[in-house]
């Protein structure tokens, strides 16, 4: 991966791990998980939804509990 | 066909709303007026003209000047007929020799303490007073100059728009009133007494006086006193045209009032719903933008950003464009181009665009400049109460008892709707500002904020939250409202989120900064107040929370049953002309006209049919997104449409580095902007005064723009899309924007009874416009929500990750300023730069104090993004920690400062939190440097510009 992919994985995660944030991942992480995939189906791209999931296939280390719980990283 | 020039309909005095009526005759004319109507505006209703100079129906009553003299059956004496209210069976003679000899007696006095050079007067045929001596058949002055006169009084000419020559004052006080009753400013007294009365802006010259330039005062002179210099250089207007102002979302109806194909004189429309004829110094003054030299009327073209232009045809330029774009399309994938749209163009524009991208271009990269500004509203709104709009007239204020104003500033950035607002405080209202500064509403001549709440930048959630919590655990909500009209299992999981402890005042006051006793004070005023409007602006939007507080605010408003009637509602005050209006285009990536998604097979049938197009239904990129992929090489071909992203989007270098990356940039404007720089292609575009179409502002209000004059690049912005559109083979075909509108109406069921007829016949209408709202919808969610019942979004606070450490230890908040409109391209290159001539960096004493700062001083600001240099103005309208400025010249760099951080659900940037460190510096950054030798070699490239053949 280069050093811009790495920002722009990082750019992502950095996102996704704020909407599920907004989303009520600390009181209800099932119910977050759930919204933020609606989210993100409904306002990104199919290249930036491909990435994120690229990344949590990688074990997804800096994203969210609730997006990891999206993408069903263990 | 244009209309010939006739001064405004004035009747005197203002109109009174009353449920009962009165019968009088008039010069034997029977008639029935509402009860409180004045004896002069009855008349006027009846067609019979009472010869007046003190009176105009845009202000009160004031009974000074003693010529609207009527005899009233079995009455004493002459009364004013302006002072005078009708009364039942009252019989009113306005024309009688008694009358005739003492209205020539007041006329006497006036004019012999006022020049005879009608013929030379650059009001010559548009003068109340000459008008005036001609009704009461004046032949003679007995009076002559011989004695003490004012005639050699000396003018001001200070103003760049106006100047006062007080020896043609009559001291009517029409301009003081104005002053006060219509802008609200105090700026303009009458001094002295006696013969020596004269106006005055408070023993100043206008320029340095208080004065904010509305032309409020300029508009109410019945004389030549105050005068347009547009006027005295060029003579009156000969025709008029209605049209709708291109500056701020208040959308001001105005004349354009003509000469030939000259614009002399932009006068505020009367009948404009949205300003009732008031104006301010942009939309009445600042219009000669429209044909500086500086506009760019012919295409160009060039292979690359370091050749100079070349001039060519328009065929040749959309051509060539064309041609670009698909070959990287051909090469990159049918995403690799996109556009932007803007809110500066008329919504038949904006749609064109959209539907050139979604049926031309192939996929949905299409953005609007909203992503910046107010795309957090679409959001907030829509997910609350079910439509991306305010819910409420401007008008509706007046019925306001209190009035909560959340991060807008809106005697600076909506000037006309500031001064409707003061107006109702004046009146009585109470105010609640939440802003970081000391707006100017938190006091101003005869208005004082009832609680300012100086909120950290930042933590607006964290203030609404904690108002909820106050209203809910006070007991304070209107519970019949929400269980009428409210989702209940929303609203009790809101509620127990909201009760919790760590949204009270007290536990967020390290967060908010605010006092918690001032925050629950507020929070009863607002919760107890019959009527409660809140209105908002960026400072709520531009956040990394910016949709969560546009649902903390529809909340508030929920909670407490303050939607759905007149002095109520949730008001965003929209940034420009026509955001709500490129919004509600489908100009957003992810929806199509009328904010329904793409992924609605039903809807996109709908356009597939009409468009004869399949149409994809993933969301396209966004702004950032599209920066972004420039920057990474997957994103080359832009079309951009009247928005200088180089200059007003955040991270200035980032935007610059992914302009510079595209293969293809198609610029369309009337100037040269910033992005222009960047460009391959350069489409002239047409001013406001150039086309026709429509723009929609704050309200919801449709308003038609109107062509005044022949655009000067030969084709109307519409007209130059359809000729692009055409070149990449996506065939369309319209002779007139009216049928663009037809087509909007035909496919967007909240627009289906909009048409340019009836714009005509109404003067605007406010959508949703359709078989249920023939004549449109001032009042959205009467008696329910759009989306049926009203949904308590959840609105947990969550800090933004922009905070102040000690190696950037101000937080940095930007703004708008009342001279200069967005990134000044327009403003710029007017006299408007008198009051504004560079971007300042407010700071507090105490900040510039520990830095060695004094006023005047330049000064380095440093954020992780990147430096610039700017002048100090120390100032108390920030707080200790709080720096601000603005961003309407392109050399500030404001934006070189601000940070990628955006709103989590819309990537609205955080423009309204940077942290930051500010310095003494002795010269400009290294990017201010590099950017003048960018600047001055695209100058040279331009001038350079080359004409084949």
């Amino acid at each position: 991966m280069t050093r811009r992919q790495s920002e722009q994985s990082e750019h992502l995660v950095k996102m996704a791990n704020q909407i599920a944030l907004n989303f009520g991942e600390q009181r209800d992480l099932k119910q977050a998980a759930q919204h933020t995939g609606e989210h993100l189906d409904r306002f990104w791209t199919r290249a930036m939804r491909e990435q994120l999931s690229a990344y949590a296939a990688s074990g997804g280390a800096q994203l969210s509990p609730a997006v990891r719980l999206l993408f069903s990283v263990e | 066909m244009l209309q010939y020039y006739e001064p405004q309909k004035d009747f005197g005095t203002p109109a009174v709303q009353s449920e009962s009526s009165v019968n009088l005759i008039v010069d034997g004319v029977a008639m029935s007026v509402p009860a409180g109507t004045s004896v002069m505006r009855a008349a006027a209703l009846a067609g019979i003209k009472v010869p007046r100079l003190c009176a105009t129906d845009s202000l009160d009553t004031f009974g000074s000047c003693r010529v609207c003299l009527v005899e009233i059956a079995g009455r004493k004496g002459y009364p004013a007929s302006c002072t005078t209210p009708v009364e039942e069976g009252m019989q009113v003679e306005t024309q009688t020799p008694a009358l005739a000899s003492l209205r020539r007696g007041v006329m006497e006095l006036y004019i012999s303490d006022h020049p005879l050079d009608c013929l030379t007067c650059p009001t010559n045929g548009d003068c109340e007073l000459q008008d005036t001596a001609g009704e009461v058949g004046l032949r003679d002055v007995r009076y002559g100059f011989a004695g003490a006169n004012h005639l050699d009084a000396e003018k001001d000419e200070s103003n760049p728009y106006f100047t006062f020559d007080p020896s043609k004052c009559i001291v009517c006080s029409r301009c003081v009133r104005a002053c006060e009753e219509i802008q609200g400013t105090f700026a303009l007294t009458i001094e002295g007494r006696g013969f020596d009365s004269k106006v005055s802006a408070g023993g100043k010259d206008f320029i340095d006086s208080e004065c904010v330039s509305c032309g409020a005062c300029v508009d109410a002179c019945p004389t030549a006193t105050l005068t347009e210099n547009s006027i005295i250089a060029t003579g009156i207007p000969g025709h008029t045209e209605i049209t709708t102002c291109a500056y701020c979302g208040v959308g001001c109806g105005f004349r354009a009032e003509m000469r030939g194909n000259t614009v002399v004189r932009m006068t505020p429309w009367k009948d404009g719903k949205a300003n009732e004829g008031h104006a301010c110094v942009k939309g009445r003054f600042a219009f000669g933008y429209a044909t500086h030299p500086d506009r760019i009327t012919t295409p160009m073209i060039r292979d690359s950003i370091d050749q100079p232009w070349r001039v060519v045809s328009w065929d040749e330029a959309v051509t060539f464009a064309a041609q670009r774009f698909r070959q990287i399309q051909s090469e990159y994938g049918r995403n690799s181009i996109g556009a932007i749209s803007s809110s500066r163009c008329t919504n038949e524009e904006v749609y064109l665009v959209q539907k050139l991208v979604r049926a031309g271009f192939g996929n949905n990269n299409i953005d609007t400049c909203a992503r910046v500004c107010h795309s957090p509203t679409g959001y907030g709104l829509k997910t609350t109460l079910g439509e991306s709009a305010g819910t409420q007239t401007f008008a509706s204020v007046d019925e306001a008892d209190v009035i909560l104003v959340m991060g807008a500033n809106p005697t600076e950035a909506h000037p006309v709707f500031g001064s409707r607002l003061k107006r109702r405080l004046r009146q009585g209202a109470q105010l609640i500002v939440i802003d970081p500064r000391k707006i100017e509403l938190v006091d101003a001549p005869h208005i004082r904020a009832d609680y300012h709440l100086p909120v950290n930048p930042g933590a607006n959630v964290a203030v609404l939250n904690a108002l909820a919590h106050v209203i809910l655990t006070e007991n304070l909500q209107d519970q019949a409202f929400i269980d009428q009209r409210c989702e209940a299992d929303a609203f009790k999981e809101w509620c127990e989120f909201i009760r919790a402890a760590h949204n009270s005042p007290e536990a967020l006051a390290d967060a908010t900064g605010v006092d918690p006793q001032a925050l629950r004070a507020a929070a009863r005023l607002y919760a107890n107040a019959g009527n409660a409007a809140i209105y908002y602006g960026l400072g709520v939007t531009e956040h990394s929370q910016g949709s969560t507080a546009v649902m903390g605010i529809a909340n508030l408003a929920m909670l407490t049953g303050n939607l759905g009637r007149e002095g109520v509602g949730v008001n965003p005050l929209r940034g420009q002309n026509n955001v709500q209006g490129a919004c509600d285009m489908g100009s957003f990536p992810h929806e199509l006209p009328g904010y329904r998604h793409l992924m609605d097979a039903a809807t996109r049938a709908i356009f597939e049919d009409d468009w004869h197009v399949e149409l994809d239904p993933e969301p396209g990129m966004r702004i950032p997104n599209m920066f972004d992929a420039a920057v990474d090489g997957e994103f080359r071909g832009l079309y951009c449409q009247g928005e200088d992203v180089a200059q007003s989007d955040p991270n200035t270098q980032h935007v610059q580095a992914a302009l510079r990356s595209l293969d293809c940039l198609v610029v369309q404007d009337i100037f040269l902007n910033e992005t222009a720089k960047f460009a391959h292609v350069f489409l002239p575009g047409a001013s406001f005064l150039e086309k026709d179409g429509t723009f929609i502002n704050a309200e919801r209000r449709i308003s038609r723009v109107r062509k005044v004059m022949p655009s000067l690049s030969g084709k109307a912005d519409w007209e130059a899309t359809l000729a692009f559109a055409n070149a990449l083979g996506c065939e369309m075909s319209y002779e007139h924007p009216a049928q663009i509108m037809d087509e909007i109406a035909r496919l967007t069921p909240a627009f289906a009874g909009v048409s340019y007829a009836l714009l005509d016949e109404q003067g605007s209408v406010q959508w949703p416009c359709n078989a249920s709202s023939p004549k449109g919808t001032p009042t959205m969610h009467v008696d329910s929500f759009v989306r049926g019942q009203g949904y308590f979004a959840v609105t947990e606070y969550v800090p933004t990750d922009e905070r102040a450490n000690r190696r950037f230890p101000l937080l940095l908040t930007t703004g708008r300023i009342l001279s200069q409109y967005n990134v000044g391209a327009q403003t710029r290159r007017t006299d408007n730069t008198l009051w504004h001539q560079e971007d300042l960096l407010e700071i507090h004493a105490h900040d510039a104090q520990e830095r060695g700062i004094d006023d005047g001083d330049w000064v380095g600001i440093q954020s992780r993004t990147g430096s610039t240099v700017l002048r100090a103005a120390i100032s108390s309208r920030v707080k200790p920690g709080v720096v601000y400025t603005t961003f309407h010249h392109p050399l500030s760099g404001t934006n070189v400062v601000t940070t990628e951080n955006s709103d989590w659900a819309t990537n609205c940037p955080e423009y309204k939190v940077t942290a930051v460190q500010a310095s003494k510096v002795s010269e400009p950054s290294a990017w201010q440097a590099r950017q003048q030798q960018f600047d001055q070699r695209q100058r040279q490239l331009l001038s350079g510009a080359t004409v084949d053949g």
